[in-house]
Parts: C-alpha cells; sequence; structure tokens
C-alpha cells in the first residue's frame, strides 16, 4: 500500500506538486493520469526518496522508502526507462539490480524471459534499443525483486500494441496476487482498461479521484444522448414537445434527454432511428475539462468546437 | 506471451539491508562492464607498457645509460598519475550524466553509503594498478639491464615510493571529490587536469622562478608542492634550491593543500549529492 499525506514540492514560486493526498491499495491497480508536467513523476520521485517533498509525507506499507531495508525488494520502481547506461547491455543492467539486491543469477534469466528479451537481444548494447525494448527491460528490472510494491512512471511508452495487451495482462495478475501498482500515465485509455482506482491530477492538485464510475457520476453528466433517424425534422417536433431541447451535430442530434426517452419519442412519432446512444461526457471528457487549465493547448475550447461542428 | 509468471519460480533469498561488501562488488563491476570503463584500462595498460618500452629503448641503444628500480617506479607513476583521476571522476559523474542514479538511488537510498562504495572501489582499483605499475618497474629494471648489459640495480628509496604512493591517492581522492561537486565528466577532467597538471607544470613553475614569495606561498595551495619537501624529491626543486628539512611551515602547508583539493572537495560534494534532487 502507498501512502501518500499533504505532499508538496515547490520550485521557488513554482509549486510543482501541491497539497496531495491518495491511497494506492494493494491487489488493486491505481491509475495516476495528467496532462505533461502535472506534477505525476515529481510525486513518484518523493516516494521513492529521489527528490525531497517541500511538506508532507509518502510511505510505502507503512514506513518511508529510505527507510525500507534493501528496498529493490520490496518495491519496483521504474520512473525513467531511458535512464540507463548507453554502454551496459541489457543483461549486465538486470545483473547488477541481482547484485545489489543479493539475488541468484537465475533471476536475471527469468525476468529477461518474463518480458520477452531474447538472449541476444539482452546482448545488446541499450544504446541499439527501441524505446519499447527499453522499457521491457524496466519493466524485468522493477519486478526482479519480487517487489510487493510497484510504482511505474508512464510505462505503456514505446510499447507496441501487442506489448501494452501484454503489460496490462502481466499488472492484472499481479495486482491478483495481492500486490500493489500505482502507474501514471498522460494516455487516458491506457490506464483506463487496466486501473480500478484512478487519480486525475492536474496543475500538481488531484483533481478528481475513485473508481471510473464514480468519476463519471460526481460530475453529473448523464442524460444527454446523441441520436440519428430517417426523419430527423419529426423526430425534433416530437422532442421539443416534450420539452427537450435539440441541437443538430453532423448529420444527427444531441438531445438533452437519456438514450430511453429519445426512443420511446421516436416509437410515439414512428421514426426510423439509426444510430442512438449515450451522449454523456466520456471519462476523456471529464479528464480533458478537469485538467484544462494545465493543457497546453486550449483543450476546452477545441473540444467544444469539435462537438459543436 | 504472458505465459511465465511474475512470481519466483524458486523463493528468494530472505530481505535483508544491503551489505556494504555488496555495494562494493557492484560499484567495482560498473567500472569495467562499459566500453567506457574498458577503454580507460586497456589504455592505462598500454601506457605503461608504451613507457617501459621506451625506456628499455633507450638503455639498449645507449652505451652510458642505466637505471635503478627507483627511477623506474618514478616514471611509471607518470602514465598513471595520468589517467587514474579519469577514473576517478568517471565513477562519480557517469552515474548523472547516464542518469542511472536513479536506479542506483533507488537500490540503496542511502547516497552516502553508495558514494562511499564508489570511493573504496575505486581507490582499491588505483591501488591495483599501482601495483601493476611496480610490476611492470621490476620486470622494466631487469629487461633494461640485461639489453643495457649493465648490473641492475634493486635499491629503492622507500620513504620517497610511499610519499609518491600517498600523492597519487591524494591526488585520486580530490579527483573524486571535484567529480562530486561538479557533476558532470568534461568539467571535472578540465578542472582536475588543470589543478593537477597544468598549474603546476606551467604556473607555479614559472612563478617560482620569479617571485621569491612564491616558494613560501605555492606550497600552501598545491599538493605536490607541499609534497615534495616529505619526499625527498627536493633536488628536482625547479629553482634548484636545496631541500629544506620539513619544518612547521612544511606540515602546514601540507595540511594547508589537502585541507583545499581533498577535505573541502569531498565534503561540498558529498553535501551536494546529498542534497541535489536524482531526475
Amino acid at each position: 500500500m502507498i501512502k501518500v499525506e499533504g505532499l508538496t514540492r515547490v520550485y521557488g514560486t513554482f509549486t510543482a506538486v501541491d497539497d496531495v493526498s491518495f491511497t494506492a491499495e494493494a491487489g488493486k491497480v491505481t491509475g495516476f493520469l495528467g496532462p505533461n508536467g502535472a506534477g505525476k513523476s515529481t510525486t513518484m520521485r518523493i516516494m521513492v526518496g529521489l527528490t525531497n517533498p517541500t511538506r508532507g509525507r509518502a510511505t510505502i506499507d507503512g514506513s518511508l522508502y529510505a527507510d525500507l531495508p534493501n528496498p529493490g525488494r520490496h518495491v519496483g520502481v521504474l520512473l525513467d526507462a531511458s535512464a540507463q547506461h548507453d554502454g551496459r547491455t541489457g543483461r549486465e543492467v538486470l545483473t547488477l539490480a541481482a547484485m545489489t539486491m543479493g539475488l541468484p543469477k537465475s533471476r536475471v534469466d527469468e525476468m529477461l524471459e518474463l518480458v520477452s528479451l531474447t538472449p541476444s537481444e539482452a546482448k545488446r548494447r541499450i544504446k541499439n534499443y527501441s524505446l519499447g525494448m527499453k522499457q521491457r527491460l524496466g519493466i524485468a528490472h522493477a519486478l526482479i525483486g519480487d517487489p510487493k510494491v510497484l510504482i511505474l512512471d508512464e510505462p505503456a511508452n514505446g510499447l507496441d500494441p501487442a506489448g501494452i495487451r501484454w503489460m496490462r495482462g502481466l499488472l492484472k495478475e499481479y495486482a491478483d496476487r495481492g500486490g500493489t501498482v500505482l502507474l501514471s500515465s498522460h494516455l487516458l485509455h491506457e490506464v483506463e482498461q487496466i486501473a480500478d482506482e484512478l487519480i486525475l491530477i492536474g496543475n500538481g492538485r488531484i483533481v478528481a479521484e475513485g473508481t471510473k464510475d464514480t468519476i463519471l457520476a460526481s460530475q453529473g453528466t448523464a442524460g444527454q444522448s446523441l441520436v440519428t433517424s430517417l426523419d430527423n425534422e419529426a423526430l425534433t417536433v416530437a422532442l421539443k414537445a416534450k420539452g427537450y431541447s435539440v441541437e443538430p451535430v453532423g448529420t444527427g442530434m444531441r438531445v438533452s434527454a437519456a438514450p430511453a426517452e429519445v426512443g420511446r419519442a421516436a416509437l410515439e412519432s414512428n421514426v426510423v432511428l439509426t444510430d442512438l446512444r449515450d451522449g454523456g461526457a466520456g471519462l476523456e471528457d471529464i479528464f480533458l475539462q478537469l485538467t484544462a487549465e494545465t493543457q497546453r493547448e486550449n483543450v476546452a475550447q477545441i473540444h467544444a468546437e469539435g462537438v459543436s461542428a | 506471451m504472458s505465459a511465465v509468471s511474475v512470481a519466483p519460480s524458486t523463493p528468494l533469498p530472505a530481505v535483508t539491508k544491503v551489505p556494504f561488501g555488496r555495494l562494493l562488488l557492484v560499484e567495482w563491476r560498473k567500472m569495467t562492464d562499459t566500453r567506457a570503463g574498458r577503454a580507460l584500462l586497456i589504455i592505462s595498460a598500454g601506457m605503461l607498457l608504451l613507457f617501459m618500452g621506451i625506456v628499455v629503448l633507450v638503455a639498449a641503444l645507449n652505451d652510458n645509460f642505466s637505471i635503478g628500480l627507483s627511477a623506474w617506479s618514478s616514471i611509471l607513476t607518470i602514465p598513471l598519475s595520468l589517467l587514474t583521476p579519469v577514473l576517478a571522476i568517471m565513477i562519480v559523474t557517469q552515474e548523472w550524466g547516464q542518469r542511472t542514479n536513479m536506479v542506483t538511488f533507488s537500490l540503496e537510498p542511502s547516497r552516502l553509503r553508495v558514494m562511499a562504495a564508489k570511493l573504496v572501489a575505486v581507490v582499491a582499483f588505483a591501488l591495483a594498478l599501482i601495483v601493476v605499475a611496480l610490476l611492470c618497474g621490476i620486470v622494466g629494471n631487469a629487461l633494461a639491464a640485461a639489453v643495457g648489459g649493465y648490473d641492475a640495480s634493486w635499491s629503492i628509496d622507500g620513504q620517497a615510493l610511499g610519499w609518491g604512493i600517498a600523492q597519487q591517492l591524494l591526488y585520486f581522492v580530490s579527483a573524486f571529490g571535484i567529480a562530486m561537486c561538479l557533476l558532470s565528466t568534461p568539467f571535472s577532467i578540465v578542472v582536475v587536469y588543470v589543478d593537477q597538471l597544468l598549474l603546476p607544470l606551467m604556473v607555479w613553475s614559472t612563478l617560482y622562478f620569479i617571485f621569491d614569495w612564491a616558494a613560501d606561498v605555492i606550497p600552501f595551495i598545491d599538493m605536490g608542492y607541499a609534497m615534495s619537501p616529505f619526499s625527498g624529491a627536493g633536488a628536482m626543486m625547479p629553482d634548484g634550491s636545496q631541500l629544506p628539512d620539513p619544518g612547521t611551515q612544511e606540515v602546514l602547508a601540507l595540511i594547508c593543500s589537502i585541507v583545499l583539493w581533498v577535505v573541502v572537495p569531498v565534503a561540498l560534494g558529498a553535501y551536494r549529492v546529498l542534497k541535489s534532487e536524482v531526475k
């Protein structure tokens, strides 16, 4: 279990992490989501003692990272897959880790096999690795000590779709065995499918947390539908008669009613529907909306235009 | 693809604090497991052989030339003093340059223990190189005597040798401290070479000739000059003056120069390594 309490990190006048508190529980995958520069990496570096917090603290199963005996055996850390010596081979990187942690050499081969790095790839220098290969090596490095907790910063970065699916299965299995997984990403889709809990961070602050459903519910965007029919005019009239607002969107319309209500109106007015779906904001909309201030582009505006187009 | 399980196939050993000896072995290995590290070792070995070869060649070609073990040992320290500071620098700065410090310090959060392991590993390495150089000196001495047709002199000035080794090690630790202060390979190499080679050879020696006060001041700011009265290398004094007997002033100068170039850089560097953010 990872517990973060009132964590704050200030650089001069810039507050990178602002009073962040959350818990990543054992047996669950916790997704740490936020746009670039939101404070994800800084928070993770503080957790493992590489950066000192200005205020607050982060504990792993009740103790500070620095107080863990042989921390590699307790926490698997992957902060930056590229932070390895270019001149070392993949096998050598794992061997050094195994030596430090006091593990048998056989563990190195086991890990190479786990992340599907072939013996010939393991003999190559990191310089000649693709980002995806470095990422696999980084995951092997994090798992080699059979830790109880995993802290992974953007682990899917550079992995191909098959690799991402593989990693998902791996982390799922790891959490099912009772492990704690905290993984960060700036890509919602990546995390949405694997994380049991989500923590959304923007501008160094937590903007939302919980399961996907509780976040969606808390933002109250239900009761919107997108509909297309063979007779849009007739349907518009029927819907407006029921007191719903209708606005044209592309070839269809956006209606301020749940899909069931729209379907009922279509049935009553004998209009054939060709498309009807929930028009409520998805997690992505909420994510963009909540972190809008910290986005480099004015996505709120782009998004609004995209919907009305 | 994920047929292989995350769980270890055989139970792993119990979790205990990482012992210092293990850190030491890891740091030792890190010096030689990269191409740059290996290249440096090969160059060091090559330089030792080159210097040996030159001296043996001179002995073979020059009838009046003879050289004893003492001279051999001082000749062969030249390539070492040129190259080994780079080892001391790289073992530190490489971690920052390649950003492996993120891994190193997350596997052992006590940064002082890691730096201590590095220092012990690299000093042990330097001592091993010095032993190799001395062995080369013994072989070279026999070889030069054989090809030069004279009787080999095996006498060696223990005091000079001891001070010579001490000086090498102090320069070495100084380079290590400077590297911790700067945390950059090129900057550290420049500063160390300017301090250990350029200033003594080009600047201090010139000042020595021109100004009377230089003889009093320079030993306080340069370890080589501070040590020469003790090592008996006084005959090499640039102004040709008689070797002074080491007195209070010489002892003070030695302490002052060591504080300036070893204690201060190591203390400041350790502080920087402890306090800096690793990213």
